[in-house]
């Protein structure tokens, strides 16, 4: 228990001189008391004196005697009556009491131990006797002086005890070999148990994964784990339980702490499902950032090799028509000169759309058409689309179909961009039968789903992907292969996705884009 | 050098390229007839009919790798499963390779690299001289 500190009691027997205590000699003839005071005074201690047996009970009301020496003839009230009126007393029913006679009669003496009396002192009194008994009853007092300070002791430090336990702030009980001896009122309250309840139960009834500490083993010291205890009505829940053993009497007692520990886990639990929910954003956005990465870095080896085609190709042919000179023919150089300016065109046709798909893929693009996202007739939209597309409409003798498209959230320039690049593409990669493309939209999701749809050529599905990279062809067309690519970059922006689908070659190709209509 | 017309199964979709490729041969005095094809799909689909009675086995296979609708290393994996063509010499040609593009295509059985300098003189004795040393038998490792 070395963790309550008692403040030892001032006079504390261990330490202060031993403290005198008080005999009482009763005596009527005052020279008899004088002799027994000189035979008693080498003791040290204190002697009251009386000269009559009223003188004697008057006194043993004020103070308590380590021992009475009473004389058995007296006048008025002899010895014997004074000592049976002290043991009427609750106060000195214990006090020893020695007579003093000079008559040795039997009768006198089963009279006297019948009284209570201790001891018979026989006159003439020899001084050593007299000394040597009192010093007995003398010790015994102090003894037991001692013994009841020590158990006043006792109860304090034990009212101290309780007073902390009570005053903890968690429930607590002291075990035994894991029964409960001590238990305060959190306990009770915790576990939804009476004290009486507690007192004498096995704690593994509390919390059933309790491990005694085996009987003899070391100190193990002061422990705390998290473990699952068990209230009265059957119910359970997580505790902070925190064990602190003390060897006493052979045996290891446990002072356990008990913490209802639900809020922790509870905290811990919500602590661990944000973390995990941050680790969870941390690894989208570096995915997201390294496929973009990844994309940029693939953009620009597409871009640099596309853009470096043409003007290697006008390079070679400049010096090659530049050193053929004249014994080439006209024809030659004319090729020459038409392929020089083919190439020329055709970079100047890769940097424009090369301008385009950067200005909508540009993330500054993504605030502009989120920000301008207005309602849009998408009706208009494609009667835009066939204005713009007037001429490859006319020359190829496309049919346009569409019917009650909706009105929808979105940016009017980057939905025309979208469905005159597919529209246009369907056009282009067109069978044998005179093209025809339709156009349609079904809600789905909190998104609308437009579909463009040709009768053309049809697309193999291991391509579904390639198409939209950039700079991606599936034919020797003159495109710059960014039309699709420009299409992805802007469904992108508009929040949604682009794909297609086409049951092969031959049988046409349907593309299909999302747009959110939830406003972020 | 061998006497009779050598035939080259070209995969290349720039016309521009197929004239000065064969003008480098022509320069190196080899005479020869080139099977143009000017998208990956098409190449694959020729490649794979090679010697099977349809087509004849060529000599060299050359193949630009950025081709519409597909690359090089796509014809060369369609070349592995003909196994009348696993003799002949393959190459790649092209204007630039990523490493790893180049790696792949080594790996996939093309015997080089070659790539198309900006400089006719250049385009000349690299093409030339690799595609003879092909025909030869000699690979095309080491100097032009």
């Amino acid at each position: 228990m070395e963790a309550i500190a008692v403040a030892r009691p001032e006079g504390e027997a261990s330490t202060a001189a031993p403290e005198r205590v008080k005999l009482l000699l009763v005596d009527d003839d005052p020279d008899n008391l004088l002799a027994l005071e000189a035979v008693l005074e080498p003791l040290r201690q204190d002697l009251l004196l009386a000269r009559s047996g009223e003188d004697a009970l008057r006194l043993c009301l004020d103070h308590d005697f380590a021992a009475i020496l009473l004389d058995v003839r007296m006048p008025d009230m002899d010895g014997f009556e004074t000592a049976a009126l002290i043991r009427s007393r609750r106060k000195s029913r214990h006090t020893p009491i020695l007579f003093l006679t000079a008559y040795r009669s039997d009768e006198q003496l089963f009279r006297g131990y019948d009284l209570g009396a201790v001891d018979f002192l026989f006159k003439p009194i020899v001084p050593e006797i007299l000394q040597s008994k009192v010093a007995v009853f003398v010790e015994l007092s102090r003894n037991e002086q001692l013994l009841r300070r020590q158990a006043e002791e006792l109860t304090r430090v034990e009212q101290r005890f309780r007073a902390v336990l009570e005053a903890a702030p968690d429930a607590m009980t002291i075990t035994n070999n894991a029964v409960i001896e001590l238990a305060n009122s959190r306990a009770d309250a915790l576990f939804g148990y009476s004290r009486e309840a507690l007192i004498g139960r096995d704690i593994r009834e509390l919390i059933p994964d309790w491990e005694a500490a085996p009987a003899g083993a070391p100190d193990p010291g002061v422990t705390e784990e998290r473990l699952r205890a068990v209230r009265s009505d059957g119910t359970s829940f997580p505790a902070q339980i925190t064990r602190s053993p003390f060897r006493s009497a052979g045996a290891w007692l446990i002072t356990t702490a008990i913490r209802d520990a639900t809020g922790q886990v509870e905290a811990e639990t919500r602590i661990r499902k944000i973390n995990a929910e941050l680790e969870r954003r941390v690894a989208e956005r570096t995915a997201a950032l390294t496929y973009s990465n990844d994309a940029l870095r693939q953009f620009a080896w597409a871009a640099s090799h596309d853009l470096q085609e043409p003007i290697r190709t006008v390079l070679s042919y400049s010096q090659w028509l530049a050193s053929s000179g004249a014994e080439a023919g006209g024809d030659r150089r004319d090729r020459m000169l038409g392929v020089i300016q083919d190439h020329a065109s055709r970079l100047y046709q890769l940097l424009g759309a090369l301008r385009q798909y950067l200005q909508v893929s540009e993330s500054g693009a993504v605030d502009a058409a989120r920000a301008s996202r207005t309602l849009v007739d998408v009706n208009a939209v494609l009667t835009q689309v066939t204005a713009n597309l007037q001429t490859l409409i006319a020359e190829s003798g496309a049919k346009l179909e569409w019917d009650g498209l909706p009105t929808i959230l979105g940016t009017e320039i980057l939905l025309v961009q979208v469905f005159q690049n597919l529209i246009a593409n369907g056009i282009k990669h067109r069978s044998d039968r005179p093209p025809v493309i339709r156009v349609q939209a079904e809600i789905s999701d909190g998104a609308w789903i437009f579909s463009v749809q040709d009768n053309g050529a049809g697309i193999d599905p291991k391509y579904f992907e390639y198409v939209f990279g950039v700079f991606r062809r599936l034919n020797r067309g003159g495109g710059a292969g960014m039309g699709l690519a420009i299409c992805k970059a802007v469904v992108e922006r508009l929040g949604g996705r682009i794909w297609v689908e086409s049951s092969g070659l031959g049988a046409g190709s349907t593309f299909r884009f999302s747009v959110p209509q939830r406003v972020e | 050098m061998k006497n009779h017309s050598v035939r080259i199964f070209l995969a290349e979709d720039n016309a521009a390229d197929v004239w000065l490729i064969e003008e480098a041969i022509r320069r190196q005095s080899i005479a020869f007839e080139i099977d143009n094809y000017t998208t990956a799909a098409d190449a694959i689909e020729a490649v794979v009919r090679c010697g099977t009675g349809e087509s004849p086995v060529p000599d060299l296979i050359l193949l630009d790798y950025n081709l519409p609708s597909g690359h090089g290393g796509d014809i060369l994996e369609a070349a592995a499963e003909n196994s009348h063509i696993s003799n002949v010499p393959k190459a790649i040609l092209t204007s630039f390779l990523q490493p790893s593009e180049s790696k792949k295509a080594l790996e996939l059985g093309a015997a080089c690299v070659i790539t198309k300098p900006a400089s006719l003189d250049e385009f000349m004795s690299e093409v030339g001289g690799k595609v003879a040393k092909l025909l030869r038998g000699d690979g095309c490792a080491g100097p032009r």
